[in-house]
């Protein structure tokens, strides 16, 4: 068993790439779920389309990237409206239910093969991402200790992306601690209240999903950026999901929550992972158990996750981070 | 009490549904709405004197809650017109109907739990240019404004008695405390008229003092009130004029003196209550809560 390596797994992942894709989904979550009340279950949608937003423009029209990202981003502000017009004068069931099938829809939708000389179908777009990398600033070579360590490529996309984390937080933070996020949280409170004190709620809804979702829209354009492709197989509802079990951990409705969730959850994602295959390769472990932590490694690593996020709820049901008043997620 | 009752002598007899003000602030015409056949309210002519504070009295179900849905825009009417001021308010939604000025209560309190007090009040207030999305990034476009507004929420909570919890949450405030509220930010949003739906529901009855003194308060400063009421006792001790209600129609309206003595009243409401030896009284009593 070699510490040494899981501890510099884990880290890689905590600070890699995915978490702060992880990160950027999970505070436009927190924007929905958190501070308006907006049950949506199709926060991968977002990314989604940002990201086949970004890489339809440069891999099937041949425009640059630099126009395929505001692309992708608008088209999140595009699909909000279109998710929340027809849906968010409803009971927010209705919402719920719409964002889920909306994802799922969303999804097969670029992976059918009558779409693939759009989409690429089941085979995604590759290679869309030069000129970003272009303009990577750091010189070749590795950078860190061990397994604790990335290329000068994966580097740069996580300075791009934490600084993104930042910015997001910094204007979610902004924009909550103004009046409009006083009315955005009056709503999630009370919707007839808020109504009946003057507020236009399905206005100021349809603006919160709209910076939420672009923000999650953000997620998919690193996500594209990272992988310098895009496939379906990343849009997948289970990441909506994680994203509501990160949201939770770090604490409904608080500014550091998502971020350092997003790293915990990595960190420990991974570092669970390394654990049990360095495990299943110890020779006084029976063959059978051996072979099923081989096999089955990723699920024992989800399910142990599982557990010790219901045991930090236990203790905390309000995160990390959340105060108790205003952390308690309910729906 | 300046405005006490200038409609008496204005209307001619009393017990007339339906009948003319001498200064309407609201008016209504052919207000229906029915759910799944059922007629919950059909109201012919309803005017509402300004200034004046307006009861509305009736049995459970008879359509007052319903009525002030359909005022206030929170539920659409299958046909009719109303207005405030002149103003047609057919098919605007309950946010703009506030804006004009006419702000109304629930019968369930609906303070904002994890707010706190002050925040409930402060985010009423009008015209607050910060809640532009626009102007929400910059903190010294709304920094001036918002001063105002939270100096204005605190006199209101020192007026309602409830300023020493301008800081908690708001699920921290008892049940009449949240009535408090309630009335404080309805009155943040500088109404000219305001519909409260059973304002001493479940209140003790030193609270319930209390409350009727502040609307005495509020009819005082020239705001023109319409409440929901049970109790007669508060109904005979604080109105100027009663509206009754039954099964969707206004029954009868006039001063509260003539009210209690006309007989459809008696046998629409008061009888029945007071008949069964408070049977009925009993009942209604605990529906409401």
């Amino acid at each position: 068993m070699e510490f040494d390596v899981i501890l510099g797994n884990a880290g890689r992942a905590g600070l890699g790439p995915q978490a702060a894709i992880f990160a950027l989904l999970v505070i436009g979550l927190n924007l929905h779920f958190g501070y308006t009340g907006l049950l949506n279950f199709g926060q991968v949608a977002f990314m989604l389309v940002a990201a086949y937003g970004t890489a339809i423009t440069v891999a099937t029209w041949g425009g640059s990237l630099w126009l395929g990202i505001p692309f992708g981003l608008g088209l999140c502000v595009v699909l909000a409206l279109v998710l929340g017009l027809p849906t968010l004068r409803l009971r927010k069931e209705y919402f719920a239910i719409t964002t889920l099938a909306a994802a799922e829809i969303l999804r097969l939708l670029v992976r059918s093969s009558p779409a693939t000389e759009i989409t690429g179908g089941p085979f995604g777009l590759q290679a869309i991402a030069g000129s970003f990398y272009a303009l990577n600033p750091i010189a070749e070579g590795r950078y860190g200790i061990g397994t604790f360590s990335y290329t000068a490529n994966q580097l740069w996309v996580m300075i791009v992306a934490w600084v993104l984390v930042a910015l997001a937080a910094a204007l979610v933070f902004l924009l909550i601690r103004s009046p409009w996020g006083r009315v955005i949280r009056a709503i999630r409170e009370d919707e007839d209240a808020a109504a009946s004190l003057g507020k236009n709620v399905v206005g100021y809804k349809l603006q919160a999903l709209a910076i939420g979702g672009v923000i999650g829209g953000l997620a998919g354009v690193v996500n594209a950026l990272q992988q310098s492709g895009v496939g379906s197989e990343s849009f997948g509802s289970q990441v909506t999901f994680m994203a509501y079990v990160v949201l939770i951990m770090g604490g409904v409705a608080t500014t550091a929550g998502p971020i350092v969730a997003a790293v915990l959850f990595w960190f420990l994602r991974e570092g669970v992972d390394s654990f049990l295959r360095q495990l299943s390769e110890e020779a006084w472990l029976p063959d059978l158990l051996a072979d099923f932590l081989y096999d089955a490694g990723g699920a024992v690593s989800i399910a142990l996750a599982g557990i010790a996020l219901i045991l930090l709820l236990k203790s905390r049901p309000e995160g990390i981070f959340g105060k108790r008043r205003e952390g308690a997620a309910d729906a | 009490m300046p405005e006490r009752a200038p409609e008496r002598s204005a209307s001619g007899g009393a017990a007339l549904p339906g009948g003319a003000k001498r200064d309407p602030i609201l008016v209504a015409d052919g207000l229906r709405r029915a759910f799944s056949g059922i007629r919950a309210v059909d109201v012919d002519h309803l005017e509402i004197a300004r200034g004046a504070v307006t009861a509305i009295i009736g049995p459970n179900g008879a359509g007052k809650t319903t009525l002030f849905n359909l005022l206030s825009g929170f539920d659409r009417p299958d046909a009719g017109t109303w207005s405030l001021d002149g103003k047609r308010l057919n098919g605007l939604p309950a946010h703009r109907i506030s804006r004009l000025g006419m702000v109304r209560t629930f019968q369930l309190t609906r303070v904002l739990a994890r707010l706190t007090v002050l925040e409930n009040v402060a985010v009423a207030a009008p015209g607050q240019s910060g809640e532009r999305l626009d102007r929400a990034l910059l903190r010294r476009r709304w920094r001036d404004q918002e001063r105002q507004v939270r100096a204005r929420a605190r006199t209101l909570l020192q007026r309602f008695g409830i300023d020493h919890m301008a800081d908690q949450p708001a699920d921290a405030l008892s049940g009449g405390q949240r009535k408090l509220l309630e009335m404080a930010r309805a009155l943040m949003t500088q109404p000219r008229l305001i519909m409260f739906d059973e304002p001493t529901a479940g209140v003790n009855p030193a609270l319930t003092q209390s409350l009727l003194g502040h609307v005495r308060k509020l009819q005082a400063e020239g705001l023109t009130i319409v409440f929901i009421e049970h109790d007669m006792d508060v109904v005979m001790g604080i109105s100027d004029w009663v509206v009754v209600m039954a099964q969707g129609r206004i029954l009868a309206e006039g001063p509260p003196a003539d009210i209690v003595a006309h007989a459809g009243v008696i046998e629409a409401y008061l009888g029945r209550a007071h008949g069964l030896e408070k049977g009925g009284a009993t009942e209604s009593e605990a529906s409401r809560d």
